[in-house]
């Protein structure tokens, strides 16, 4: 039987780290690496690269013998969902003030669940907006805009 | 059933955006000012501008509210803020990251031309304290024993590219010796190092060594300003005691963007002047090591000019690098 | 005695109605900002600074104080509750704390952490009072070659924080190591790993780490599966601990507040390190270690002693040296400044209604804490009954304004993004996230003392072995190691 490295879990946990590993290894080449009594900025993230590299390689081979599979499945859509309501709001906060970033998170960020009730999100997302609003600006006097960006 | 709450919002956002336009006719200034610190809250140029923004705003008429936007020793707040509209309604304070920021990062703005100096707020300077064990006691006797001992030395910074730091590099640049530098994150554990020996010099600013230095747990050699200062009238400068063309300080300067009206300019140089004049601004800024100077734009511009090109060359000969 | 005399002079000086006020105040706010994640003391001390310009010394800052270490208190709460950690040092609070909470047991779960807090926070005080300038004086002796070894330490008892398997642990604490390399190099102030983007030239910050690691991993986990998951048990067995609890939750809570003590001292560790040290220890020290992780109270009652023991013993190095061991402290010790008092050696001596007033007052705050805290338990334990899909959302909007209000930068806010992107994706490969948040704390610390000491030393690495502290955390460190590796090699590690 064909094992499936897609929902090998060591696998992919073993690539990630080995991956990542190389890629502190070859980013860090340019950084002096000075000796090892007199380290340069060089010798701590390669030689860390390294050991997780080697780690990484030592789970995948892992993976591939146990074949234990990823539990449960990938929530491709809540991630991107949750991701996408964060995203947004660092990107309307300066640009479009607090409420409006905050009224759009609640929303995307609601999305991201299993039901979705339009009125109680929309309601959700006011209660937060005046709370928010109370606490960080008018008491804390966070000098976020409320409404219209900088 | 919807409508209500979506015309509710939207009849929020046209008042809002109706007032800002109305307030663009009002005198200035008509909302509050955003006073960009480009350090997150606690540093000294923080602390110095939480002491001027209520005093300015008083003779503002406005709120002058402190906005921190920490990162890169002020090369974050300056790319945000040179940016932003030049209608006095943002202003800045600058620091020494400021002068030599350009010799050691690439900046996507010019550190001249992008803004308009409204005037240098205050001055600061740095103290060379030694660890009570450490024999030299004069500035003279420190370089003659730097000098018999190079490479021996250990003398600690706040972090590599702080006036702390860079008050070493141009001493061993203009007097030929030679320390080994010992960096360490911030102020505190600097000065922990000092207090227990292990390294030897320090220039640290002055209101936080000269207590340890009156309690006899350090000893002051000089400081690092073109004069002595206030709050140690009877400590010698370091181009008095042997270094002449010496001087190192710790700036506090307010900016606006470029294009900023020229009234506009005026008016904050003419509070923050008022302000400076203000005996008790005046005594706190003392107690926190800064002189207040005050002076008019064109000075500032001068003054500013002069920082970046003298850092640049001791940057160049000390050999640091930055990003 | 004299301590006596001194004490009773410093709470004559608390008692009075206005100190009593403010101290309230200040408690009471840094227990709402605790809650919050990303706004913390330092940002709202930083915000209150031009009041205290009109405040006589004494009541400003025993308000400043109260802020500081009322802070701690709530931190632990959204840790709990949410598994969203409002103050760094309530992170190792998330791990046992929010499983107890799934179980049904936040109400144990939260009165412990005050109870501990409590317990910790009036023996820091005494501490204070009785050994303050000692202590203080003892904290110099920590060079960078005491703290490398230190460091070094906790690195390699660091495998005892993983639950389940042990390459993978190790993996995620060298992960973590990696990350927290990015940023300036101390000591040769280098750029590493920042891509040309100014934002990451001083590293990735914790809060960004954290909330994306925990809080955000956690919430889309809970959001994946197609079936709905009960994310809290409906069944809540009590709002207050039991017995047995209290019992079982009593010696770490005084074993994490002599760690916390200790670490607070030294400037420059940080409150994370603290927490993580105790709970190591209490894992290491506990009959049946596989508890941990699985909403063990021990896990709750030991980082949060040591994390109010720290915030207390933080005011050493300030009060007696006039050094600060963080930007809260240097706040604190401006306002102080401003104030014309200098904070060092001599405070004791010239303002005693100051010193001994200011820990007099500590006490009091610490008692107002837990008669605050306990009561509020009932309500947070009410917030749970919420349908997750209203808390959810709301946690996600918090954890963006936290995030943002550390560097007023939208960049904090897209990187906790990515960081929850690679936490879900870990949580989901079955590493934990707990090593890795040690790695990022521990990592920096140890290369930049590690380095620093072979710098002193020109180069000598003997100068671990020669110097008596140092060689003391050497010697741990390979008892450590070998109490870790002799069982492995007896009987192969079972993961939990």
């Amino acid at each position: 039987m064909k094992p499936d490295l897609r929902n090998n879990r060591d696998f992919i946990a073993g690539l990630l780290f080995a991956v990542i590993g190389a890629l502190a290894v070859a980013l860090a080449h340019d950084y002096p690496m000075g000796t090892t009594m007199r380290m340069g900025p060089g010798y701590f993230p390669t030689a860390l690269g390294a050991i997780l590299f080697l780690f990484g390689l030592y789970v995948l081979a892992r993976g591939i013998r146990s074949a234990e599979r990823v539990k449960g499945t990938w929530g491709a859509r809540a991630l991107a969902l949750t991701a996408l309501s964060i995203l947004l709001f660092g990107f309307l906060l300066d640009r479009a003030g607090m409420v409006p970033a905050i009224v759009v998170t609640t929303l995307v960020a609601a999305a991201a669940g299993r039901e979705f009730r339009l009125k109680e999100v929309l309601l959700l997302a006011v209660v937060l907006s005046v709370f928010s609003a109370a606490v960080f600006s008018y008491g804390l006097k966070l000098p976020y805009p409320l409404v219209g960006g900088y | 059933m919807r409508p209500p709450f979506i015309c509710r919002v939207l009849a929020l956002m046209l008042s809002a955006c109706a007032a800002s336009s109305a307030l663009a006719q009002a005198p200035y200034p008509a909302k509050p000012i955003r006073f960009i610190v480009g350090f997150p809250p606690g540093g000294t140029n923080d602390i110095v501008a939480r002491v001027l923004a209520p005093k300015v705003s008083e003779y503002l008429g406005q709120q002058l509210v402190v906005e921190n936007r920490g990162g890169a020793n002020t090369a974050i707040a300056s790319e945000m803020f040179v940016r932003t509209p030049p209608d006095g309604y943002t202003i800045m304070l600058n620091a020494p990251g400021y002068a030599t920021n350009p010799s050691l990062l690439k900046l996507n703005f010019d550190s001249i031309r992008d803004f308009a100096f409204i005037t240098l707020a205050a001055e600061s300077q740095n103290l060379l304290v030694v660890h009570p064990s450490f024999p030299p006691r004069s500035v003279k006797e420190l370089i003659a024993f730097s000098k018999k001992h190079p490479g021996d030395i250990n003398y600690g910074s706040s972090g590599i590219g702080t006036t702390v730091h860079l008050s070493a590099e141009l001493f061993q640049y203009m007097t030929g010796t030679k320390w080994v530098h010992v960096a360490y994150k911030g102020g505190g554990p600097g000065l922990v190092a000092l207090l227990s020996g292990e390294v030897s010099l320090y220039f640290g600013n002055v209101p936080t060594v000269i207590r340890q230095a009156r309690a006899g747990k350090l000893r002051a050699i000089a400081t690092t300003g073109a004069k002595r200062t206030p709050a140690a009238p009877d400590i010698p400068t370091v181009a008095e005691a042997g270094v002449p063309g010496y001087e190192v300080s710790t700036f506090y300067g307010v900016s606006a963007p470029a294009k900023t009206p020229r009234p506009i300019v005026d008016r904050l140089h003419a509070e923050f002047v008022r302000a400076l004049n203000a005996p008790d601004i005046r005594e706190r800024l003392q107690g926190l090591g800064a002189d207040p100077v005050g002076n008019t734009p064109e000075q500032y511009t001068a003054f500013m000019q002069n920082e970046i090109a003298k850092w640049a060359k001791v940057i160049k000969a000390a050999g640091i690098k930055g990003e | 005695m004299e301590l006596f005399t001194n004490l009773a002079y410093g709470f004559g000086v608390a008692f009075s109605l206005q100190n009593l006020a403010y101290c309230f105040a200040g408690v009471a706010l840094g227990t709402l900002i605790g809650v919050l994640p990303g706004v913390g003391p330092l940002v709202t001390i930083a915000m209150l600074f031009p009041i205290t310009f009109h405040l006589p010394a004494v009541p400003a800052i025993i308000m400043l104080a109260g802020i500081f270490y009322g802070a701690q208190y709530g931190g632990s709460t959204t840790s709990i509750l949410v598994n969203l950690p409002g103050e760094t040092a309530s992170a190792v609070t998330c791990i046992d704390g929010y499983q107890m909470a799934r179980q049904g047991r936040a109400g144990p779960a939260l009165a412990t952490a005050a109870l501990a807090s409590f317990f910790a926070g009036c023996v820091g005080t005494l501490l204070i009072a009785l050994a303050g300038p000692t202590i203080g004086e003892w904290a110099l002796k920590f060079g960078a070659a005491e703290y490398s070894s230190l460091m070094l330490m906790a690195l390699v008892a660091s495998a005892v924080m993983t639950q389940g398997d042990a390459v993978k642990g190790l993996a995620m604490v060298v992960l973590g190591l990696i990350i927290g390399v990015i940023g300036i190099d101390v000591n040769s102030g280098m750029a590493r790993y920042s891509f040309g983007v100014p934002e990451l030239i001083d590293g990735i910050g914790f809060t960004v780490v954290a909330v994306g690691l925990f809080a955000v991993a956690e919430i889309v986990a809970n959001l994946e599966s197609r079936e709905p998951r009960e994310v809290y048990t409906g069944k809540v067995t009590g709002l207050m601990p039991t017995a047995r609890d209290l019992r079982d939750a009593a010696w770490p809570a005084a074993r994490g507040t002599v760690v916390g003590a200790g670490f607070g001292v030294l400037p420059g560790t940080g409150p994370a390190l603290s927490s993580f040290a105790t709970y190591m220890l209490e894992k290491k020290l506990a009959r049946d270690p596989s508890r941990f992780g699985r909403g063990a109270i021990e896990g709750v009652a030991a980082p949060e002693a040591a994390n109010n023991a720290a915030a207390q013993t933080a005011f050493i190095p300030m009060l007696t040296l006039g050094i600060p061991a963080s930007a809260t402290m240097a706040l604190m010790l401006g306002a102080l400044t401003l104030q014309g008092i200098a904070a060092g050696p001599q405070v004791m001596v010239d303002k005693p209604d100051l010193f001994w007033g200011l820990i007099a007052s500590m006490w009091i705050g610490n008692f107002l804490l837990v008669v605050l805290n306990l009561p509020l338990v009932g309500l947070w334990v009410k917030l749970l009954t919420v349908p997750y899909r209203w808390l959810f959302p709301s946690i996600i909007v918090f954890c963006c304004i936290g995030n943002y209000s550390v560097n007023n930068n939208p960049f904090d806010v897209y990187l906790c993004a990515a960081i929850g992107v690679l936490g879900y994706l870990l949580v989901k490969l079955e590493c934990e996230p707990a090593p890795l948040l040690l790695g990022y704390v521990l990592g920096p610390l140890l290369e930049e003392n590690l380095r620093r000491a072979l710098l002193l030393s020109r180069g000598d690495p003997t100068v671990f072995l020669t110097r008596p502290i140092s060689l003391a955390f050497m010697i741990a460190t390979v008892l450590i190691f070998i109490i870790m590796v002799v069982p492995t090699v007896r009987a192969p590690r079972r993961p939990a």
